[in-house]
């Protein structure tokens, strides 16, 4: 499978800050790969470089076998973006904003995107300006949805969309998952891209520090499992001594510890041993993931007050 | 705490004084600026005049000169001609000049405290804080106020350092004071009336010239304000206060009792209203688009400014070819005069046509500059992002707005020189005056090039320095005006220092050639930098 998106070690600085700090990306063809940050984080400066808006300092990047800065204008035909934060003109109607920026990409197909409007309860008559955050988001989303393009670019693009729009919207990037599309979605709503992605990258100050697939990413870290037990206090004896177990602890009659992956085998056998009445466990989230990545940076913090 | 207390107490204009804080710290330097800049070239120019006046001959020659019509409709209401001081010439000539740009600062301060701050939302945070729904109008009105105050303090006390009598200075500076609050009073009406900043700012910008337009009738009319139509403009108030002659106050009971009454209903409207609506109604759009590229995308957001900008540039050109007649009626009658001018009344005619057609080519200079800082506008606010993330390349996206830009201008200058033309024709009986002042507009339209290659290259190469380029127009205005009185050498920078005059002197090629360049180069260069440099969101 070829790559959509290669990026190795970019830089970007704005003055002193360095907001893409040795970046390293690969987004494969056809794939929903999920882009993780908080804020500032450098989600949207890669995006922007990725587009030719914003031209990197160092690294090397390649986009559909092109470069962003270099051959814009050509990759823009195969490519769409949703911005996170979406501006209009004030004086257009959504409808016509939708109609512009898809007749300055070359043509619009009417059917699909009067069912994306449709779908998305999109009134196309309201004033840019008049438009909520939400329906800005929608206008952009349709734009983007409705052209025939290999890659979609998403920056945060369900920002102020409601839980109802949001369904719709993993229903429509599935959509174009299906029809072969690659889809980037940077986001710092993790059920969202747990719920889309095959793949993850999760970037810090600059730098990536976490990417594969959620399979992967998983192993790499903890099962929590909440067992009722007849016998608690000695099964936090013993789970306090195996190796691959951590942060056993006794809640009533129930035991909560978390256990790593490949502990998983040895933990279960020696359970049976102290009566087991109930047992909840479940995978790691991305939530879990990214805690994990930002509870380290916390703990830093904490240490070097 | 002490505080709560007395926010609780305000109602309505709960909040005002942190408000008028956090507009003063954002305007500080603005202010400063805006001070300094015309407290220094009103000094400058009191000094020029005086330096080039010196003899009463020449005074008086000065104000034969200021007494035709034509000079009455960029000047004053004409007091003290019979003993023409430098205070007297002050008043009647500069003044009108001092009130305008401190008018349109005023209109632009309170637009960008009372209204802009709603349309983006940020009013809304504040709102929800203990502030009272006048508050901000207050605080709009207030800072407004103070810059203006600072403006004309300034001025004032540079003027102590000229030979001006204080007590006509003060007087003087008070009227530019009054003036401006009449206009910031205006505009606190015209942004409780639309939602949207620039249709705010729009209104009041129209306002200031619906007020200069009232006066110079007026002045024409009937000298030393006694005209109904001076009496309809706030500008013909403050002029009617005569500084250095008849030093009188009360004229500016008038512009005072004006402010109150356009305050107060500003802020009845204000409290009427929803926050982030305006009161006229907006209009739903179209379901479905017709723009199909950049250009018309460009047109669709710039018609409304390129028709009022047209009109304002064409209407001034029909009222110097209506006034023609009467310059050249005003010469003959001065034999005088006439001997002033190599080609007698002829020669007369066409120098004040060569100024009036620098004139109109600076306001075609002023909306240029509007269009480029509406591309600048575009980037700032995230929407060429957009459009850039399309097939749209950085060449297409601005050299698509920028010959919108330059043909509205050209178009503008042809159309009014055409008009000139005509109404002249009519009024001197002269058929070739319509050739001869299509030609005077024309010969301008190099300098149109330059100014769009200086605000091109500001764009290109120094974004965030874009503002400059009204500092060249201001700075091309003031040469045009008052460029003789100045040092030799000041007006090295501006274009009519190289284009010919026409009418009043003879083509010549190679200046309009060289502007042309000039201009040309600078469009190159502004544009490839834009090209290589990232776009700001």
């Amino acid at each position: 499978m070829t790559d959509a998106i290669t990026a190795a070690g970019l830089v970007k600085t704005f003055g002193p800050k360095r907001a893409l700090d040795g970046f390293d990306l690969r987004v494969a063809t056809g794939e929903v790969h999920g882009f993780l940050g908080p804020n500032g984080a450098g989600k949207s400066t890669t995006i922007r470089v990725l587009l030719g808006l914003l031209r990197a300092d160092g690294g090397e990047v390649s986009l559909l076998g092109g470069g962003p800065w270099r051959d814009a204008v050509a990759l823009h035909r195969r490519l769409a973006y949703v911005p996170g934060d979406v501006t209009l003109w004030p004086t257009l109607s959504g409808g016509e904003s939708i109609d512009l920026l898809g007749r300055l990409r070359g043509g619009i197909d009417p059917a699909r995107r009067a069912d994306l409007v449709d779908r998305f309860e999109l009134d196309t008559k309201v004033k840019g300006r008049a438009y909520s955050k939400g329906n800005r988001q929608k206008v952009a989303l349709v734009a983007a949805l409705a052209a025939d393009v290999e890659l979609l670019l998403m920056d945060e693009p369900t920002s102020g969309l409601d839980p109802l729009m949001e369904a719709l919207f993993q229903e429509v990037v599935r959509e174009a998952a299906a029809d072969g599309r690659t889809v980037l979605l940077s986001s710092h709503i993790l059920a969202e891209v747990e719920a889309l992605a095959q793949r993850v990258t999760i970037i810090r100050a600059g730098k990536a520090v976490l990417s594969g697939s959620l399979e992967e990413l998983r192993s790499l870290t903890r099962t929590t499992v909440t067992v009722g037990l007849r016998d608690a206090d000695g099964a936090v004896r013993t789970l306090g001594t195996t190796t691959g177990v951590h942060d056993p602890r006794r809640d009533d009659g129930h035991v909560t510890f978390d256990v790593d992956t490949d502990a998983l085998d040895a933990v279960l056998a020696a359970l049976p041993a102290f009566g087991v009445s109930s047992l909840v466990a479940h995978p790691p989230t991305l939530e879990d993931l990214f805690l994990r990545q930002y509870g380290e940076e916390l703990a830093e913090i904490k240490a070097a007050r | 705490m002490t505080t709560t207390v007395a926010t609780a107490r305000g109602g309505a204009l709960a909040g005002t004084r942190g408000l008028v804080r956090l507009v003063l710290r954002a305007d500080r330097w603005r202010i400063v600026i805006w001070a300094v800049a015309v407290a220094w070239l009103t000094v400058v120019s009191v000094r020029a005049l005086d330096d080039l006046y010196a003899s009463d001959t020449s005074r008086a020659a000065r104000a034969e000169l200021i007494a035709s019509p034509a000079a009455t409709a960029l000047a004053g209401p004409g007091y003290g001609l019979d003993d023409y001081t430098i205070g007297a010439m002050t008043a009647n000539e500069l003044a009108l000049w001092i009130m305008l740009p401190v008018g349109i600062m005023a209109v632009l301060a309170v637009t960008r405290h009372l209204r802009a701050p709603e349309e983006d939302g940020r009013l809304e945070l504040v709102r929800s804080q203990p502030v009272g729904s006048a508050a901000p109008v207050v605080a709009g009105l207030v800072a407004a106020a103070l810059a203006v105050l600072a403006v004309g303090t300034l001025t004032f006390v540079g003027l102590l350092a000229t030979s001006l009598d204080p007590a006509g200075s003060a007087l003087m500076c008070a009227s530019v004071v009054v003036v401006a609050l009449v206009l910031a009073g205006a505009s606190a009406v015209a942004s409780q009336l639309s939602a949207h900043a620039r249709t705010a700012s729009s209104l009041g910008m129209a306002a200031i010239g619906v007020a200069f337009l009232l006066r110079a009738v007026g002045d024409v009319r009937g000298p030393r304000s006694t005209s109904v139509w001076t009496w309809l403009s706030p500008f013909g108030w403050s002029q009617a206060t005569a500084p250095y002659t008849e030093d009188r106050w009360w004229p500016l009971l008038v512009g005072v009792a004006a402010t109150a009454v356009s305050v107060a209903l500003a802020f009845a409207l204000a409290g009427r209203r929803d926050l982030g609506t305006g009161l006229l109604a907006e209009r739903p759009g179209r379901e479905h688009g017709r723009i199909r590229g950049v250009v018309g995308l460009t047109w669709r957001r710039q018609r409304t400014a390129i028709w009022s900008w047209g009109a304002a540039v064409v209407l001034s050109g029909a009222l110097v070819g209506v006034l023609a007649a009467q310059i050249a009626d005003f010469v003959a009658d001065q034999p005088s005069l006439e001997d002033l001018f190599p080609g007698g009344v002829g020669g007369a005619t066409a120098a004040a046509f060569a100024l009036y057609s620098v004139f109109l080519a600076v306001l075609a200079f002023a909306y240029v500059t509007t269009a480029v800082g509406a591309a600048r506008h575009e980037e700032t606010s995230g929407r060429a992002e957009t459009l850039l993330a399309l097939p749209v390349s950085r060449a297409r996206w601005l050299g698509s707005q920028l010959a919108l830009a330059g043909a509205a201008a050209v178009v503008m200058l042809l159309v009014a020189g055409l008009v000139m033309g005509l109404t002249a024709a009519a009024s001197l009986d002269d058929p070739s005056q319509v050739r001869t002042l299509v030609g005077a507009a024309a010969v301008t339209i190099p300098g149109v090039l330059v100014v769009l290659g200086v605000a091109v290259l500001l764009l290109g190469v120094a974004p965030r320095a874009f503002a400059a380029v009204w500092a060249y127009v201001a700075y091309v205005g003031v040469m045009a005006m008052f460029g003789d009185l100045l040092p030799d050498g000041a007006d090295a920078a501006s274009p009519f220092t190289y284009l010919p005059a026409l009418p009043a002197e003879p083509m010549t090629w190679t200046p309009v050639v060289g502007c042309t360049v000039v201009g040309l180069v600078l469009v190159l260069v502004g544009t490839q930098g834009f090209r290589r440099r990232d776009l700001q969101g």
